[in-house]
């Protein structure tokens, strides 16, 4: 492990069992994340990638194998220990957003950060900026059932960036979103990570956004096939 | 706290119908032990003031030491005497909390119409005490005449009172002419006129057919004697009643008199059987509500997690801890709880009320003529049934908030 990685994943396995089927979704995984990259796993359904991000992002273990996270094993650590971890350096991005849908925009942003019992009128101040510099300030009282697609995904992307986490897992960010929308996410949190260095990771299928990422990981029946860099653009 | 409050809140009012059936049920089920209890409360009190008031037995009743063991057999072997009577009464006087110390002698003996004749058995009582004590009544009891007929007099020694059972049963009417006969103590066989004065109904449908009620000096020259088997106290408030009769036992004891002092509980064997009866109606009743509120709960909170259990994956992702999970839908459930019970307060104050304004009647057991049938308002059941109730409906959604909490994240994110 590097000075600078905060993922590092050694000889990592994960089998799931449907019934009496044994499925091998990650066969010895070796991977390093450093510190400000802007990755994509990508592969065909089945893949592994949605395994992989579970066991980075600490809401899965493996069965077999070694994460180390900022240098601190998870496998060690006890589910108290890694929900506090996760709520502090790691934030999530749903496919399908995962709002709350009793709390306001607003609100839905200030939770990870009550979660952690910092004070209401620090994180409403914090959650107002950020909304503030995804351009949905204007929405902030409205729930997400009153919020179009894209004024959802914002709200997410504000969400888990609230707690400033040293990663941010999403998947599939840009899915149903048109060209222009697309760009425009991915254009936002490419600034994002290269002002505060936040790694993001992605799960993605889509090209869009597999040619601005600057790492690409393919998986292929829970093996990395491919891990290269592309050239920052 | 005060955010898993408002999601509380507001996951509650985004399920509106779900949540007012549950509430609907948990009111009910408030209001229906506390009407219940109230109506209980009820019966107890006014049982209570009609043996201690309106039959005349008092809070306390001294009698010779032994009369409630071998005394059962031979009551007139535990006679007390007229001095001694006289000493425990100006003694027990002298307590501020005591307002009144009366002489009773109970005898038995043939009634006879001049043709036929029957047992009967009899209270003999100073009419005027009495009266007094039935006078120091609350309510009802002070307000009606549960007899018909005129009063029984002390100086008027011959006018009688017969249950109206035992009345039929001689052919005796109101100012019918009738002769007692007994022994006395002696042994000697005694015989005295007596006249009808008032006819009662008895407070015990067994002894309707034998009992009567005489002034103390028609039973004790019937029985010629100076004594009398017991004296009744009446105190001031029947909170005062365990002080009182400690420290007439130990005055008493001082003067050298030996007496065993009974509580009116202890006498009164139809309160007892009757407030056992209705305790445990009472708690079945009480159990069988309190489960189904708790059933209802559970399920409202088992289908509450079952649609939320994205909602809980998303929450343990972002970093919420599982016993944080468990308070979240026991906070919910607590609420549930919460307003149930404030609106069945609202709903059995409102039954009360409505019952005074109805001011419905009855006829109780043991008595002929109609009653209000009241319901009181007993702040400790309320108390109660709001505690109890708040906490079995945070504890009914333990169950299955701990198995949404232990459940596997990535489950419960990709559950659909």
């Amino acid at each position: 492990m590097t000075k600078t990685a905060v993922v590092c994943m050694e000889e990592v396995h994960k089998t799931y069992y449907l019934g009496e089927t044994q499925i091998e979704a990650l066969c010895g995984i070796d991977l390093t994340i450093e510190k400000g990259e802007f990755v994509a796993v990508w592969g065909p359904s089945g893949s592994g990638k949605s395994t992989l991000c579970n066991l980075i992002g600490m809401v899965d273990s493996p069965n077999s194998g070694n994460i180390l996270f900022q240098g601190q094993e998870i496998i060690l650590l006890s589910d108290e220990e890694r929900t506090e971890l996760r709520n502090k350096s790691i934030g999530f991005i749903f496919q399908t957003f995962n709002l709350m849908p009793v709390l306001s925009a607003l609100e839905n942003v200030m939770l990870p950060l009550q979660i952690r019992g910092v004070p209401s009128k620090i994180v409403r101040e914090k959650a107002m900026n950020i909304l503030d510099e995804l351009g949905i300030v204007d929405y902030i009282a409205h729930r997400p059932h009153k919020l179009s697609g894209g004024q959802q995904r914002r709200v997410a992307i504000a969400r888990a960036l609230i707690t400033e986490p040293a990663l941010v897992i999403a998947d599939e960010p840009t899915a149903n979103l048109d060209s222009d929308n697309a760009r425009k996410i991915i254009d936002l949190m490419r600034k994002i990570n290269s002002l505060k260095g936040t790694i993001f990771l992605f799960s993605t299928h889509d090209q869009r956004l597999l040619d601005r990422v600057h790492r690409q990981i393919q998986l292929e029946d829970g093996v990395i096939v491919d891990d290269k860099l592309r050239e920052k653009s | 706290m005060i955010t898993w409050i408002k999601i509380g809140i507001r996951n509650l009012y985004k399920n509106k119908r779900r949540s007012l059936f549950t509430i609907g049920a948990i009111s009910l089920g408030f209001a229906a032990v506390n009407i219940f209890g109230g109506f209980t409360n009820y019966m107890y009190t006014n049982l209570k003031q009609s043996f201690i008031y309106g039959q005349g037995n008092g809070h306390l009743t001294v009698f010779k030491k032994g009369f409630s063991g071998e005394g059962k057999i031979d009551p007139l072997k535990y006679l007390i005497a007229e001095a001694e009577m006289k000493t425990i009464r100006g003694f027990c006087m002298k307590d501020s909390r005591v307002l009144m110390v009366t002489p009773q002698l109970r005898i038995s003996g043939l009634l006879s119409n001049g043709e036929v004749s029957t047992i009967f058995i009899a209270g003999g009582r100073v009419p005027s005490e009495i009266r007094f004590i039935n006078s120091q009544a609350k309510g009802l009891l002070s307000e009606n005449k549960f007899f018909e007929g005129k009063q029984l007099e002390d100086n008027i020694t011959y006018g009688v009172g017969l249950s109206k059972g035992l009345a039929k049963k001689l052919g005796l009417s109101l100012n019918s002419g009738a002769i007692a006969m007994s022994p006395t103590v002696e042994g000697l066989l005694n015989a005295l006129d007596a006249q009808v004065f008032q006819l009662f109904d008895s407070p015990a449908e067994t002894l309707d057919d034998k009992l009567m009620i005489v002034p103390l000096k028609f039973a004790q020259l019937l029985y010629d004697t100076s004594s009398v088997d017991r004296l009744t106290v009446l105190l001031d408030d029947d909170k005062h009643i365990e002080s009182v009769k400690a420290f007439l036992e130990q005055g008493l004891k001082q003067k050298g008199l030996a007496v065993e002092i009974k509580q009116w509980r202890e006498l009164s064997s139809f309160y007892k059987k009757t407030k056992d009866m209705f305790d445990t109606i009472f708690i079945f009743i009480f159990v069988i509500v309190f489960i189904i509120v708790v059933m209802s709960i559970i399920n409202t909170i088992s289908m509450a997690v079952m649609e939320r259990t994205r909602e809980v994956g998303t929450l343990r992702t972002l970093g919420v801890k599982r016993k944080r999970i468990i308070e979240l839908f026991a906070i919910e459930s607590g609420l549930l709880g919460i307003m149930g019970s404030i609106i069945g307060m609202l709903l059995t104050l409102a039954i009360w009320i409505g019952i005074q304004i109805w001011e419905p009647t009855w006829i109780p057991p043991h008595i002929t003529i109609r009653v209000p049938l009241e319901v009181y308002l007993v702040p400790g059941y309320i108390i109660l049934s709001f505690l109890c109730l708040v906490v079995l409906s945070v504890v009914a959604a333990a169950f299955p908030a701990r198995k949404a909490a232990h459940m596997s994240i990535v489950d419960a994110l990709g559950h659909v």
